[in-house]
């Protein structure tokens, strides 16, 4: 009981990475939902074998990238399924127009990255820094740093064409 | 849009979430339940029920095979019972590698690779299996015309020909859109695995 209660109180605490995550991999609201409830599975899975070597939000970031990984194209858009944009503007409720429509851009933009680039992109939109996205990724810190630059552009020509 | 605006809304966003803990100990724990047993539910995938269906037909022909009485007959037995079992058998070993990935100790890197590599195994197997299926057909149609109906269909080559034909145009179908979707999937696929090695 005190290992769920343990594991209840850590998936509450982040709930919001995992809505970001999620929210990155999946274009409607059914998707992220059954996404969510994946990543919260393998968690739990995963819980004992969390031994404290690395940060327990890197942890977190390795099982949720990876799970979406393999969730990648087995989902279908169902014809009742809300658009991610949507979705997040429910979530976030702000009734702050501007906020919302960057929002809608945000992920308009994200959507366009190929699977590795939206990793990457995740990690750099969390503030992470290219060590921690190293750690995270398993590519180099320079690797990181050429790809992040690519992505910079490749969101730059993007933008001017939007 | 600069990218300085995209990285303020997805603070903005951040923080907004933040404010919001819309979960329970008990919905969190009710997900990670009702999860574990999905999981179980999931067998009835097209791959599992296919896997069912070419070893019923497998074991249709075994316990049949007295009833194929010459050389030929008995052949074509054996190597549709052989592709009815090897080929499931590919199909979902390639299938499990997939669903066996380690996500908690591979890096988003080697995971990427990995299942990348699967996924391209799989589609390859599931590529060639629809070419093998032709000689699957060439086996199967006399083996299981002589144990339903008691006919040896080489001793009638029209019949033959004409029902190997339809099925055949069948397959060619699947083929040529399997082969395009096969396309599409494995460029994207191997530039991936180029780019990450």
């Amino acid at each position: 009981m005190a290992k769920e209660i343990a594991f209840a109180a850590l998936v509450r605490e982040h709930q919001g990475l995992l809505f970001k995550v999620t929210s990155i991999y999946t274009d409607n609201e059914t998707d992220r939902e059954d996404l969510f409830q994946e990543v919260v599975y393998q968690l739990w899975r995963s819980f004992d074998s969390f031994r404290n070597e690395s940060k327990i939000s890197t942890w977190i970031y390795r099982v949720a990238m990876n799970t979406a990984i393999t969730q990648l194209k087995k989902r279908k858009r169902r014809p009742d399924a809300i658009p991610i944009s949507e979705s997040i503007l429910i979530h976030s409720e702000s009734g702050d127009e501007d906020f919302e429509e960057r929002l809608r851009m945000l992920y308009k933009h994200i959507e366009r990255l190929d699977v590795l680039e939206k990793g990457l992109m995740l990690l750099l939109l969390e503030g992470k820094g290219y060590k921690e996205i190293a750690e995270i990724t398993g590519l180099s810190e320079s690797n990181v740093g050429t790809r992040i630059s690519r992505i910079k552009k490749k969101l730059k020509t993007n933008m001017i064409k939007s | 849009m600069e990218l300085e605006e995209l990285q303020s809304a997805w603070t903005q966003m951040s923080h907004q979430l933040e404010k919001q803990k819309e979960l329970t100990n008990e919905i969190i724990m009710e997900m990670t339940k009702e999860k574990y047993r999905t999981k179980f539910k999931a067998i009835t995938n097209f791959e599992k029920a296919g896997a069912l269906v070419c070893i019923a037909s497998a074991l249709f022909i075994f316990f049949n095979i007295p009833k194929l009485d010459t050389w030929y007959l008995l052949a074509c037995g054996l190597i549709a019972i052989v592709f009815s079992i090897v080929l499931p058998i590919l199909v979902l070993g390639s299938l499990k590698k997939i669903q066996c990935l380690d996500i908690v100790n591979l890096s988003y890197k080697d995971a990427l690779l990995e299942y990348t590599k699967s996924k391209t195994k799989l589609l390859k197997i599931q590529r060639y299996g629809i070419y093998a299926s032709f000689i699957y057909l060439m086996a199967f149609l006399p083996a299981i015309a002589k144990i339903l109906n008691g006919k040896d269909l080489f001793l009638e080559p029209s019949t033959l020909l004409w029902k190997t034909i339809v099925m055949a145009v069948f397959l060619l179908i699947i083929a040529r859109w399997g082969y395009g979707h096969y396309k599409r999937v494995t460029s994207s696929a191997e530039q991936l695995i180029k780019d990450l090695e």
